[in-house]
């Protein structure tokens, strides 16, 4: 699947490390390792899912590739453009084509605008058309992202959850965006409110032909919504690949783990995989493979040396040493 | 919550910044004492800015009417005869002339009173906007600029906070003469630094907020989120900071004229008090008419303050009192 589709944007070797001070003097005496030489491509219009549990580093990842966060080192390719230092000015060129849509609804409004203002925002800063244009264009985006008219005056605490989605979705689309980085859109909504969203993200996908980073915890909202999967683990890609191959055949034990414990009706006489133990700190993570402190297939070289992604199928790449 | 649902199904639409003031105003009215407090404050206005017109002159010095009480009152004067070498009583009774009494000078308290109301407010309007301003500006730029320049807007909001502004103010009259400006400036240049680490921390909290993150995604320039994100945001909190802080600056100034370092030229309350404090036993209502005054006023801000702060607070539940 992946063969058919251009290349929009490749992360190369990504790392993003959070320094760790003490002390008066601010000694440096660690890193967070958040995304730790993370490699991966998205095609044009495709939506590449990325899991993993809380912590891992999906947020500082899909942050770095915004460059909202600077990245540690790594190359970031958009579009056969290396924008991994660009400058202030050729930055804010970018932001037209990458857009990124929030958890948080509530908190990702400014309380203090107007619907229209907050979509209209989008519209100003990139200094697109006159003012009657732009009413336009606002109208325009809270019909595509089913918000009713008379809310462009309404403050977002008059608001719904799921409307002030929409009016963030609304926001991002504004600049006529080719990658969407949805982090996490839908964990912090009513699960009836989840599908809403979700249905119109796909739509909207399937109409102007966006690439999405979506980023999620939820197995379930990942099948649902994703071309190909990206499974991490504290900092790391350990699965990746076209999404009906990883569903059919997790080959990674951390991905047999979250799909076991994927509720399902038919599925029921399969034992869930119980993974034991926190995630360990990014701050010092295992030594080898990150995983063998929790993994139920561990063997003596796990905890020696670091596994490599594989491709083991055509578009199915694993890190694990049981498959060497 | 009550609020905001009869405002979306109110028939008609009012434009963006005038529905969030409805919707503050609605909070704000439910308050008594806030708006008590809010329609003597208007009243001080109107009676400071017309008063004038329709009073005596409040600098009009009349001997021959010295120390009249006010309207309902009366006093005795004993007036030594040198010839008869006897003590005659008169009985002094208010007069519609001076509803309020007049001083030992003779001069009009309801005149001076008002003239009294018009450079309290001037004071402490001026004085909190320079302060607030400072205050709000210092506070914004070091939560959004962050490390360095933090620590130094910070460090120096600390030495002016630790900076004994009462011996400043006693060495500029000292040298410069007393005068209202000179007092109003110093006051609101030295009076910015509570303002300016509480809209700090406000900012600093706002700042991590992902609409800020939103605009820097959409190529928003600091400029830009500071001013229409950012200042929007802490406006609330610097209302009430105003509204809070101008009793304070009316005091000190009172406070400033009653130990004797207040401009003579102009009939402030504080000075009027001082004048009053020596005739005490002889003509009480010169010091507790301007006492009355600024009592009220005090209190008319501070309660129209809280009553702004638990309006602006979306937290506090209003409908549950």
């Amino acid at each position: 699947m992946n063969s058919m589709r251009s290349t929009l944007l490749s992360i190369n070797n990504l790392k993003k490390y959070y320094p760790v001070t003490a002390g008066i003097m601010q000694r440096r005496i660690g890193d967070v390792k958040a995304v730790d030489d993370v490699s991966f491509t998205i095609g044009d219009s495709e939506i590449l899912g990325l899991v993993g549990e809380s912590g891992c580093g999906k947020s500082s990842l899909s942050r770095s590739i915004l460059r909202l966060e600077e990245p540690t080192s790594g190359t970031i390719i958009f579009d056969g453009r290396d924008i991994t230092f660009l400058g202030k000015k050729d930055l804010r060129a970018l932001r037209k084509e990458m857009q990124i849509v929030f958890q948080d609804p509530d908190a990702s409004l400014d309380p203090r605008m107007t619907i229209g203002d907050s979509i209209a925002e989008a519209l100003i800063i990139n200094s697109k058309g006159t003012d009657t244009e732009r009413e336009q264009r606002v109208t325009e985006l809270m019909a595509q992202v089913g918000l009713e008219t008379r809310y462009r005056s309404h403050f977002p605490h008059e608001l719904s959850g799921g409307q002030k989605q929409r009016v963030g979705i609304a926001r991002a689309l504004a600049v006529n965006p080719r990658l969407i980085i949805a982090d996490e859109p839908v964990s912090a909504l009513d699960v009836s409110i989840q599908a809403q969203i979700l249905n119109l993200l796909q739509d909207i996908q399937k109409q102007l032909g966006i690439s999405y980073l979506f980023v999620a915890h939820d197995l379930s909202v990942i099948k649902h919504m994703a071309h190909r999967v990206a499974v991490m683990y504290l900092g790391k890609i350990v699965e990746i690949g076209d999404k009906r191959d990883i569903y059919a055949n997790p080959l990674h034990p951390y991905t047999e783990a979250l799909m076991s414990a994927v509720p399902s009706i038919k599925s029921k006489a399969q034992g869930r995989l119980l993974l034991r133990g926190d995630v360990p700190s990014p701050l010092n993570p295992p030594s080898g493979c990150r995983f063998h402190t929790r993994c139920h297939r561990v063997m003596p070289i796990c905890s020696k040396e670091e596994p490599q992604l594989n491709e083991l199928r055509p578009d199915h790449c694993v890190s694990c040493h049981l498959y060497r | 919550m009550n609020n905001s649902r009869s405002a979306e199904s109110r028939p008609v639409r009012i434009h963006g910044n005038r529905r969030l003031f409805l919707y503050y105003w609605n909070r704000t009215k439910q308050n008594k004492l806030a708006i008590a407090g809010l329609g003597f404050i208007l009243f001080l206005i109107l009676l400071a800015l017309i008063g004038p017109f329709f009073t005596a002159d409040p600098t009009h010095v009349d001997f021959a009417e010295r120390n009249v009480p006010p309207l309902g009152f009366s006093t005795e004067e004993s007036i030594y005869d040198i010839k008869t070498n006897a003590f005659t009583v008169n009985l002094i009774e208010g007069t519609w002339k001076h509803p309020l009494g007049t001083d030992g000078k003779g001069r009009d308290m309801l005149a001076m009173l008002i003239s009294g109301a018009r450079i309290s407010l001037e004071v402490g309007l001026l004085a909190t906007l320079i302060a607030i301003c400072i205050g709000a500006l210092i506070g914004v730029l070091s939560a959004y600029l962050g490390g360095w320049w933090d620590n130094v807007l910070m460090r120096f909001t600390d030495i002016m906070m630790t900076f004994p502004f009462f011996l400043l103010l006693v060495l500029i009259i000292f040298m410069f003469g007393p005068s209202l400006t000179l007092i109003v400036l110093v006051i609101g240049l030295t009076g910015w630094t509570g303002a300016a680490r509480l809209i700090r921390s406000e900012a600093l909290s706002l700042r991590t907020r992902e609409f800020i993150t939103a605009a820097r995604a959409l190529g928003a320039s600091d400029a830009r989120i500071v001013i229409r994100h950012l200042i929007p945001n802490v406006a609330s909190l610097i209302i009430v900071m105003a509204t809070l802080s101008i009793p304070g600056v009316i005091l000190a100034e009172s406070a400033l004229s009653f130990i004797g370092l207040g401009d003579p030229s102009q009939t402030s309350w504080g000075i009027i008090l001082n004048d009053g404090q020596k005739s005490l036993d002889t003509a009480w209502w010169v010091a507790v008419e301007p006492g009355i005054m600024l009592f009220f006023t005090v209190l008319a801000f501070n309660f129209l303050g809280d009553g702004l702060r638990d309006a602006f607070d979306p937290r506090s539940n209003l409908d549950a009192r």
